[in-house]
């Protein structure tokens, strides 16, 4: 019974604290959606496949927003025809490549300034990596159905083909290509209608990721993942996956992170703050309405191999 | 209307739970003007929704989870058990405990007495000084229970255990999770080998859960 009672604060703890983070990013996708109908710019955006993801890391920086409102802002970037590398850059790499988080990593780790490079670094190679291998993937198979569809209707016939749109009308006038001057400005209320629907479909998902992080982190002792900390790959191994169950928004994780800093290995620090932003069980849910399972599967695997590989290499040069 | 009124009762949970005070038990100070602003933006954007015309929702199954969810939050205060959060947590805090400045050892709190002792860990400094601390009853594997408190840097989640030893009085049996205002002096025992710091209990009141449980 006490065991409950624990996990139902903990899920109130990490649900309250990511809302007002989810909110943010719903507003900010609203606010591009408000300012740029119809995403002209983001025609603009390189399709190449290097340097896509690292247009779309550095967009970070003008977005600042955490993981949670970070995926309200790729699915607007996608929905809106961003070229597939760029959103996905953005997606992985903005969690860390803003301005909220390197501040927070500063001040809790002001004596190790290895960190403060290595930080970025990490998460813009991991994001790399991600859009590579995603990529690879067909959109058809990688992107959650309804958004697909939205992307579709928005790109130029020459593009995608009126049978693959699978929504719009069939047989009409050819659309045009949504970077015509012609997209009016939506209503405030329509934006409004919009971003208050995004917010209730992403916080019953946040509610699903908050449960299922609070039952696990109660049920799971949490000595288990700290007593390998000194062999340098169980301590890497075993922070990937408490950066996976404690699920902390990527702008306060650094202080989580001082607490065991000095009984783990530098690599296992650094895993562990590269990959939480990038892959939890409160984003898992997330994620659905951006990726299908089968990317999300693919998005979680290859950031556990990239992850550890990075850690097992901090050590060899740091230890 | 009823997507106008799932967001004014999220709008609720948020800013009720920075007005009645829960959050202190939650997260940290930091975020508490974050909680109560989004709370406020949510209302707003609840009010809005409910009072004009918004197109058909469609998925409302889902909504309806949460809604229930929120429901239950708004309901059912969170009440966890500290000992319990602590047995699964590392106590361990490393270099971050560094002391600042200090406090005349009668206004030290249990936190500044656990920084200090980690800092100049000599248990003969300190011998005599008077102490007036609070904090709840952790239990120790295989030793006395301390009193402890959790540190927090984000929200309950990350919460880190600390605590001192306490030589409690002869017959007293501590109860776990219970909170206690203890007087007394410090002393030195010989624990695994090497001497220690502890607390000599004269007076021992307990306390009722204080408004801010939670020490950054």
């Amino acid at each position: 019974m006490n065991r409950l009672a624990t996990a139902w604060a903990i899920f109130q703890g990490l649900l309250l604290e990511a809302l007002p983070f989810l909110l943010i990013g719903v507003l900010i996708a609203g606010l591009a959606r408000w300012l740029s109908p119809g995403g002209r710019w983001l025609r603009r955006l390189p399709q190449h496949p290097l340097l896509g993801p690292l247009v779309g890391a550095g967009l970070g920086f003008a977005l600042p927003a955490c993981e949670c409102g970070n995926v309200p802002v790729a699915r607007r970037l996608l929905a809106d025809g961003a070229p597939l590398g760029t959103a996905l850059g953005f997606l992985f790499a903005a969690p860390v490549l803003n301005p909220i988080v390197l501040a927070s990593t500063w001040a809790a780790f002001p004596h190790q300034p290895w960190l403060l490079v290595a930080r970025p670094l990490g998460a813009l190679l991991l994001a790399l990596a991600l859009a590579a291998v995603l990529q690879q993937l067909p959109e058809g198979e990688l992107l959650e159905p309804a958004l697909l569809e939205e992307r579709r209707l928005g790109q130029p016939l020459a593009v995608v083909g009126l049978l693959e749109r699978r929504s719009g009308l069939v047989g009409a006038e050819p659309a045009q290509p949504r970077s015509s001057p012609g997209t009016p400005r939506p209503s405030w209320a329509t934006v409004l209608d919009h971003s208050s629907r995004e917010f209730l479909d992403l916080a019953s998902l946040l509610v699903l990721g908050c449960a299922i992080a609070a039952l696990v982190q109660t049920l799971l002792p949490r000595a288990w993942l700290l007593a390998v900390g000194s062999s340098p790959t169980l301590s890497v191994l075993s922070l990937m996956l408490l950066a996976v169950v404690v699920s902390v928004c990527s702008s306060v994780d650094a202080f989580l992170a001082l607490g065991f800093a000095a009984q783990i290995t530098p690599g296992a620090l650094l895993a562990f703050l590269v990959l939480g932003p990038v892959v939890d069980l409160k984003l898992l849910g997330l994620f659905g309405v951006v990726l299908r399972p089968r990317a999300i599967a693919l998005t979680a695997a290859t950031a556990a191999v990239a992850v550890l590989l990075l850690g097992q290499w901090v050590n060899l040069a740091l230890l | 209307m009823l997507r106008g009124l799932a967001l004014a009762l999220w709008g609720a949970v948020l800013l009720g739970s920075s007005l009645s005070g829960r959050l202190e038990l939650l997260l940290r100070g930091v975020f508490h003007p974050l909680v109560a602003l989004s709370g406020f933006v949510l209302l707003a954007l609840g009010l809005q929704q409910a009072l004009g015309r918004g197109t058909q929702t469609t998925n409302r199954r889902s909504w309806l989870l949460a809604t229930a969810v929120a429901l239950a939050v708004l309901l059912i205060p969170p009440n966890p058990s500290f000992s319990d959060l602590a047995s699964n947590r590392s106590s361990d805090l490393g270099a971050e405990l560094q002391l600042d400045f200090q406090l005349p050892p009668g206004q030290r709190s249990l936190t500044d007495w656990v920084r200090l002792l980690r800092s100049q860990p000599d248990p003969q400094l300190y011998a005599g000084d008077p102490v007036r601390i609070s904090g709840f009853v952790l239990p120790q594997p295989g030793d006395r229970p301390q009193l402890g408190r959790l540190l927090v840097r984000c929200c309950l989640a990350d919460a880190t255990p600390i605590g001192l030893p306490v030589r409690w009085p002869a017959g007293y049996q501590p109860r776990a999770d219970q909170w206690l205002a203890l007087e007394g002096r410090m002393g030195v025992e010989r624990h695994n080998g090497s001497p220690r710091s502890v607390v000599l209990v004269e007076r021992l009141r307990p306390i009722p859960r204080p408004a801010r449980p939670l020490e950054p």
